[in-house]
């Protein structure tokens, strides 16, 4: 059953995302080509563009500003909204009828606004590739990239690979926690029997003030106990060590928030669901 | 055979009460109109039993258990709202229902709306609210279910549509399901049915079958209610 | 074929009614299949279980009888028939009498009126030809 939910979620989602990343990909390629055809030396300062061509990039270019932007917004609000809508308003008597799981319901959705977070990343760090194609050779970036490595472990001696696999660990848990943070504000609101939609945003409001204080909180307490890396501003293994920890433990305490939101969010839409 | 069987069934929203220490028992193979004003309790006593309430105190059981995944493969809910995706088309809301729920007959929702004259090519977000409910009783009916709640399913539909939806759950009839319809326009659904269970305000008021009540009180269930709920 | 169902009284005492009419009538001949339950409860527009009952009613009354694998055939005895025809023939005299009886009309009134009447119709008949 959860496949079959993660298969319609995707097919609702698709008609919206797939146009638009149409979108991006065509003024991401119309520029690249205006720039390439009608202005090859944009970017350097001592010759002169065609005003013509200035024009055509300069709309090109907030075009494709404006796409980048609508395209994250629009990930975030499909995330909202397909929680809501379909599991929370009338589409919700169909959705509660079926025969699945509570959680395969809340699974679905979050895997699919997962997989919709990272494409759309993926997409934009596409784009941007795209358009500075031709102002370094491959040459460039791979000898750019092994220098990284190479001065990264002379400091560290660890891999860069180890911080990037952390890094990434938090990214993925953090945007889980985001998500499920959303979720979780949503099924509070449907606590409520009127004024829904205020009473979620309340709810999400609070959480991220409380997150926020306890947040800064434990930032406090972490950095007293490791002044002595603080003070070494970084320049040997000890600061390395904090980094590590500091990323390590964000993950962690997202880790904590997923589980905590994911069974809040569960416990609501099993034991306290109220359809209008 | 008991199909559903409830035992103090009980609902409340803080201090409001939707439905108190209701007792039933609802055998298979039974026509049974849910009747009370507006308000009475008769749309949560279908959530509850479509498994989209859970009760405060007492028990809803279904087929031998509480409402859960299993019993929603059993029960086929209408619900008074559109529940449909207004992006899909109509065979693609067919494809959904075909996906799942294994007791889904696709040729028999072909043939219905063919009967009704519904383009399965059309999108929803195209069609008048009446049809859109055809479409969803249709899907509703197109399943071999042991129990079939529905909830107003002749109130927004024009009178043709409405003996053709009446003609439907008769052809539907099978001997080991049943067939809840809660609704007010008692004198149109009368003659299909076999029991009634009136409720008010949250209560049990009166369950009986029909020609009980039509040889004790010599008027028709129509005629009964309207004596008990005068306003 | 129609079926005149009325809501205050229990169905199937309707249809058991309407259905002897039509056997005693002719409309249903002896020894007719009759069609499934379902079928003829979809006919009238009424639950398959109050037909049913119907049905077996009649076959209490032996107008109908069922094989089990053939289903439900009117019955063949012409006897059962005439019996029925009869006592549903008393029925409508008694309230016929019981009704004129309110009129205040006498026996004498009603045969003589009866007479006139059935002139009347004789001489509609002759007309018409």
């Amino acid at each position: 059953m959860l496949g079959k939910l993660i298969k319609h979620e995707t097919r609702a989602t698709s008609r919206i995302f797939l146009p638009l990343y149409g979108a991006l990909l065509i003024l991401t390629i119309f520029t690249k080509l205006a720039l390439a055809f009608g202005a090859p030396d944009f970017f350097s300062d001592n010759v002169a563009t065609n005003p013509v061509i200035e024009v055509v990039l300069g709309i090109s270019f907030t075009l494709y500003f404006i796409a980048v932007v609508a395209l994250s917004v629009m990930t975030l609000v499909m995330i909202i909204q397909r929680f809501y809508k379909n599991l929370f308003t009338d589409e919700g008597y169909l959705m509660f009828s079926l025969p699945v799981k509570t959680w395969e319901l809340v699974l679905s959705k979050l895997l699919v606004g997962l997989i919709w977070s990272a494409v759309c990343t993926l997409m934009i760090v596409i784009s941007f590739f795209i358009l500075s194609l031709g102002s370094f050779t491959m040459m460039d970036l791979t000898q750019g990239i092994s220098m990284a490595y190479t001065e990264f472990y002379s400091t560290f001696g660890t891999s860069l690979n180890v911080l990037i696999f952390e890094i990434m660990m938090l990214i993925v848990v953090s945007t889980i926690s985001s998500i499920l943070m959303i979720y979780v504000s949503i099924a509070i609101g449907q606590l409520f029997n009127q004024h829904r939609i205020v009473a979620s945003f309340g709810a999400y409001i609070v959480i991220t003030i409380a997150l926020q204080i306890i947040g800064s909180i434990l930032m406090a307490i972490f950095a007293l106990g490791n002044l002595d890396a603080v003070i070494s501003q970084g320049q040997d293994g000890e600061a390395m060590q904090m980094i590590h920890l500091l990323i390590n433990g964000s993950t962690l305490c997202n880790v904590i928030l997923c589980v905590g939101f994911y069974f809040a969010t569960q416990y609501i839409m099993k034991n306290r669901l109220n359809l209008e | 055979m008991t199909i559903l069987s409830t035992k103090n069934l009980t609902k409340t929203y803080g201090k409001k009460t939707a439905l108190s220490q209701i007792n039933i028992e609802i055998p298979r193979g039974r026509i049974i109109g849910l009747l009370g004003p507006n308000g009475s309790g008769k749309s949560t006593f279908i959530k509850l039993a479509a498994g989209l309430l859970v009760p405060t105190d007492g028990e809803i059981i279904i087929a031998g258990e509480a409402p859960g995944v299993d019993t929603k493969a059993k029960v086929s809910y209408l619900s008074e709202r559109t529940y449909l995706n207004d992006w899909m088309r109509v065979s693609e809301i067919i494809a959904f229902f075909e996906d799942f729920y294994e007791d889904f007959n696709r040729i028999k929702a072909e043939n219905m709306l063919k009967d009704l004259n519904i383009n399965p090519d059309d999108r929803l977000k195209t069609m008048s609210k009446g049809t859109k409910e055809k479409v969803q009783l249709i899907l509703v009916m197109s399943r071999q279910a042991q129990l079939y709640l529905l909830d107003e399913p002749i109130g927004g539909v024009d009178p043709a549509a409405r003996d053709y939806i009446l003609n439907t759950i008769i052809t539907n009839y099978k001997e080991d399901a049943a067939v809840i319809i809660s609704t007010h326009l008692i004198a149109d659904i009368e003659q299909i049915l076999d029991d009634i269970i009136f409720i008010n305000q949250g209560e049990l008021v009166m369950s009986s079958s029909v020609d009980e009540i039509r040889e004790a009180h010599n008027k028709s269930v129509d005629g009964l209610f309207r004596e008990v709920f005068k306003c | 074929m129609k079926w005149y169902i009325d809501s205050d009284r229990p169905i199937y005492k309707q249809l058991v009614e309407q259905i002897e009419l039509r056997i005693i009538s002719g409309v249903y001949t002896p020894g007719d299949k009759l069609e499934s339950v379902r079928e003829m409860a979809m006919d009238a527009g009424v639950n398959p279980n109050t037909m049913q009952k119907a049905l077996a009613e009649l076959e209490r009354m032996e107008l109908v009888f069922a094989q089990r694998t053939s289903g439900r055939f009117i019955t063949e005895d012409l006897k059962v028939i005439e019996e029925a025809k009869k006592n549903l023939a008393v029925q409508e005299i008694g309230a016929f009498l019981e009704k004129m009886k309110k009129l205040g009309m006498g026996r004498n009134e009603i045969l003589a009126l009866m007479e006139k009447i059935e002139e009347g119709e004789k001489e509609d008949d002759h007309i018409k030809h």
